[in-house]
């Protein structure tokens, strides 16, 4: 039955002349390289200093890059509808076991995860650490997206959208006890995929007023906790002592200019910014390239974005279309995110830019990503063309 | 599947505005950052990247009149930290409070303020910063640079001034010639790390110093010291409250000494001079006013009623009006009536009979009334003003006061009377130097000064200073009249006490009675001239609120002398010419 389904595929597919959404591969291509240069910029200094060795970081990551790549074009040439396919021994699907595998790790973590940053968020698996909450956020991607289109009409009413909100909790309040940041994300995908799947559009803007009070509550009420100071150091980042790392971050930016100070000749990089390849790295990018290069690596988000969204809105069905979106509200919430912190627009969180920061996990399990949505775009069909024909 | 196309298609486009309008949101904060905000962060980029390193400029030596250095300077140290290279901080902080004597709070303050150099403390004494370096600590920089010091303590203290932590003038000379001293700060800027590394291919930005000038006085560091071992003498002797000497070329105004004992040790301008129990109990406020009273040159910024010296400028006023011959007669009953007051002669019982030339001898009130009252007040006026009385000196360092005079209008007989014989009007010793000067050298009026020559430490001349000077304020008749009349003083009048062999000295005593009267304070004075026929040296002695004997004759007059001798026999002939 498998065996004979796919074939059939094939031959459809090679009749009916597949799409293939290579300008989406370009663009990731092209990110992905923009962000080992940029590592390299920002690493190299630090990592000679303490490390003896400039390319280390740009190393590990390359190597993150390279696995990603592969892993991007092998599942881009998987068709993405093997993961709602049950296994009839288990009675479970791909996309049900990878959400159930996830939910287990979060949980792990928590009790077992190797701490750095004084944060248990890594899992150490020998030869390499781990990141569970950026497989979970594929996770709860595909999850959602296979669960609406099972049945979309269930989101007509509030209580089908707080059920599929509910069942997003599994994951996301696991990952808030560690990391408010990433349980935002994986909230924001959650969201994302029921609004753009619900015919309805009034109570989303109840739910999101209902979060905005929450945050504002959360900001003016609580005074005493660790967050809360988070906040009185985005509102005195000159002051604060904590607000070291942001301010250097916004001497980078303003030190940058309209062209910035050329590639590779930031100051700020060299210790000023603590670990200027991670989550700070737009700064330096800032400083570097100016405000022309940031705004351009923005639009290069928002192109990548649009060519996501247009793949979505022509999958072949539901579940494809439903994945792109949550893949969108993903990248869409990290690049905002990031750069709205680096800004200081929005109190300090740990948010990585999408395949530009520093981290395997992250940017392997992004080109997986993309994989999945160049998956989606290689089963668009021409068929529409081709009937009208 | 085309029923959810449509909505689903609505809603992606809502996503997509929304992401949009969001992006564009966070490209104006951008744009806010890095051109409207660019310079104020920007600064504040290089203020925390870039070092700047101060090279401090020698300062230049005050010099006496024959090279001796009365201000130079001595090498210290600065200790700064730099924030980024600390390792072990609160060892830093321990250390530095320990060995700069400072608070822990104030060190750690400065030790984790975030900024790529921050100083701890100047003027460190090089033993100190030697034994700081010898901990190794990171992050800790020291800098040698240059410490003001002055080789003779509290020689000429009020004269000369000192400097501040940034080695700036206070009061004195170094304040007034600050700008000739100070020389120009270097620079060296170069841009680190945040480790403070400096980068090598950044060009250091370096502006080397410029060393001050040397300021050359006229002072004369063995009349200064002579005169000062007089005063400090007088003082513990008559246990007055303080001694005043001055000594000057009443030719050109060059001053050669001045002492205002107690005087001050320069080295620590901080250190009360006076009663330290006082000092110690004193508040904040009360402790600054007995610093400044201490750092103060009295010489030239207090006045004093002058007394008898003054009748020097009554009798030389007369003679120019021709209301007065040497010959003229008077009578001395003791005191004499004006209008409806007695004003006393010092004798009681008068001195009898006597001509012009005796009642000078004497000191004689009544004489000095009587020819004080043959002039109209507005014409007495115009030989004050003639004199400089009305004038500041101009004397070259801060803080000089002014006459305090009667209004023309309101001089009665009385008033007339008494200003005389030196009462009822208040002068600084220096304008009466100077009015006196005039009288002596032929009717010049000079500007007093210490310094006269700006050089580089080659020696070559960078500005020499002139002096503006006033001529024939008194005839030349006239001057001599007073000074064969002031010779008469010493040689045989109140002033013998100043009469020694061999030199011809003139001079004048005075004994003026503090205000307010009757409470048994005086100021004793004696003003001299050497060689009186030729003067090259004119000199006063103050001595304020002597305890026991306080006549200015015996008391004051003998200072001079001494002086004078010791003048005479070191051979200064570079300033006297004697005969």
């Amino acid at each position: 039955m498998v065996r004979r389904r796919r074939r059939r595929s094939n031959i459809k597919g090679s009749s009916i002349n597949e799409y293939y959404d290579y300008s989406l591969l370009f663009i990731t291509f092209f990110l992905v390289c923009f962000g080992l240069i940029m590592i390299y910029s920002t690493s190299s200094y630090v990592a000679q200093r303490d490390f003896n060795d400039a390319a280390k970081f740009l190393k590990g990551q390359a190597i993150a890059a390279v696995l990603g790549a592969i892993a991007m074009i092998i599942v881009s040439r998987i068709d993405y509808r093997i993961l709602r396919r049950k296994f009839k021994k288990f009675n479970i699907n791909i996309a049900m076991l990878l959400y159930i595998v996830c939910v287990f790790l979060q949980v792990f973590v928590l009790f077992f995860g190797v701490e750095s940053h004084g944060k248990k968020r890594w899992i150490n698996l020998g030869f390499t650490t781990f990141q569970p909450s950026e497989l979970s956020k594929v996770a709860m991607i595909i999850f959602m997206a296979y669960l609406i289109q099972k049945a979309p009409r269930t989101l007509d009413t509030i209580a089908g959208f707080l059920l599929c909100f509910f069942i997003g909790l599994f994951i996301i309040v696991p990952i808030a006890i560690a990391n408010l940041s990433t349980a935002i994300i994986v909230a924001a995908i959650v969201v994302g995929i029921c609004f753009v799947a619900s015919r309805k559009t009034w109570y989303y803007y109840v739910f999101i007023a209902f979060a905005g009070v929450a945050v504002a509550a959360y900001i003016f009420l609580g005074s005493q906790s660790y967050r809360a100071e988070r906040i009185a150091v985005w509102q005195n980042v000159e002051t604060e002592p904590k607000g070291y790392q942001i301010l250097q971050g916004l001497y980078a930016i303003a030190s940058g200019g309209l062209f910035g100070t050329q590639l590779g000749e930031s100051k700020q990089k060299l210790g000023f910014i603590p670990e200027a390849h991670n989550d700070m790295i737009f700064t330096v990018i800032c400083e570097e390239l100016g405000l022309f290069g940031a705004v351009s690596l923005m639009l290069l988000f928002v192109l990548l974005l649009y060519r996501i969204l247009i793949i979505g809105l022509n999958a072949q069905d539901l579940f494809g279309s439903l994945i792109c979106v949550g893949v969108f509200v993903h990248i869409a919430v990290q690049v905002i995110l990031n750069i709205a912190v680096v800004t200081n627009s929005v109190p300090s969180t740990g948010v990585p830019l999408p395949f530009i920061s520093y981290g395997g996990t992250s940017v392997s399990i992004l080109m997986a990503e993309i994989g999945v949505v160049l998956s989606v775009s290689n089963q668009m069909k021409t068929t529409k063309t081709k009937e009208s024909n | 599947m085309n029923k959810f196309r449509t909505y689903n298609k609505r809603k992606y486009v809502l996503v997509l505005g929304i992401i949009s309008f969001v992006m564009c949101a966070l490209v104006g904060r951008l744009i806010y950052l890095m051109v409207y905000k660019a310079d104020y962060y920007g600064d504040g980029a290089i203020e925390v990247r870039e070092r700047e390193r101060k090279i401090k400029a020698r300062r230049g030596s005050i010099k006496d009149r024959n090279g001796v250095v009365l201000a130079s300077n001595k090498s210290v140290c600065t200790v700064s930290v730099i924030y980024s290279q600390i390792t072990d901080k609160e060892k830093v902080i321990s250390v530095l409070s320990k060995e700069l004597a400072m608070n822990e709070s104030d060190i750690r303050k400065r030790v984790e303020k975030i900024s790529s150099i921050e100083k701890i403390k100047s003027n460190v004494d090089k033993v100190v910063a030697d034994r700081i370096r010898n901990y190794n600590m990171d992050g800790v920089m020291i800098d040698e640079d240059y410490k003001r010091t002055y080789p003779f303590n509290d020689l000429a203290s009020t004269v000369l001034g000192f400097t501040g932590s940034d080695n700036q003038g206070i009061i004195g000379l170094e304040v007034k010639y600050d700008k000739y001293l100070k020389g120009k700060e270097g620079i060296i800027l170069t841009t680190t790390t945040a480790n403070g590394i400096e980068l090598d291919k950044e060009a250091e930005r370096r502006v080397e110093p410029e060393e001050g000038y040397n300021v050359i006085t006229s002072l004369d560091y063995n009349i200064q010291k002579y005169a000062q071992y007089l005063a400090e003498k007088a003082k513990e002797e008559k246990r007055a409250k303080s001694v005043k000497i001055t000594v000057m070329n009443p030719n050109n105004g060059e001053i050669y000494a001045m002492v205002n004992v107690p005087e001050f040790n320069l080295n620590e301008p901080y250190e009360y001079n006076g009663d330290k129990s006082i000092y110690e109990t004193s508040n904040i406020t009360d402790k600054n006013n007995l610093l400044n009273d201490m750092w103060r040159n009295k010489t030239i910024s207090d006045t004093y009623e002058p007394g008898s010296t003054f009748k020097i400028v009554t009798a030389a006023s007369a003679f120019e009006e021709g209301v007065l011959k040497v010959e003229d007669r008077f009578n001395c009953p003791g005191y004499k009536v004006v209008e409806d007051r007695r004003i006393r002669c010092h004798k009681v019982g008068g001195h009898g009979a006597e001509d012009f030339r005796q009642g000078i001898m004497n000191s004689c009130n009544p004489v000095f009334i009587d020819v004080g009252l043959r002039l109209t007040p507005k014409k007495m006026y115009s030989y004050y003003k003639k004199l400089g009385l009305f004038n500041k000196t101009g004397i070259d360092i801060p803080g000089e006061a002014n006459s305090i005079m009667h209004k023309v209008e309101n001089i009665k007989a009385v008033e007339q009377a008494t200003m005389a014989f030196g009462q009822s009007i208040q002068i600084t010793p220096l304008q009466l130097l100077v009015a006196v000067s005039a009288v002596v050298n032929g009717g010049e009026i000079v500007t007093p000064h210490f310094v006269t020559d700006i050089v580089d430490e080659e020696g070559t001349s960078i500005e020499t200073f002139r002096y503006s000077n006033k001529n024939n304020v008194v005839t030349s008749e006239t001057s001599s009249i007073m000074k064969e009349l002031l010779e008469a003083v010493v040689a045989e009048g109140t002033g013998n006490k100043a009469y020694v062999e061999g030199l011809r000295i003139g001079g004048k005593t005075a004994t003026s009675e503090k205000l307010p009267r009757r409470t048994g304070r005086y100021i004793s004075s004696f003003l001299g001239v050497m060689p009186i026929n030729n003067p090259q040296i004119i000199a006063i002695v103050l001595i304020d609120e002597p305890v026991g004997v306080y006549y200015g004759g015996t008391i004051a007059t003998p200072i001079i002398a001494n002086l004078f001798k010791n003048i005479a026999n070191n051979g200064n002939s570079s300033l006297i010419m004697l005969e």
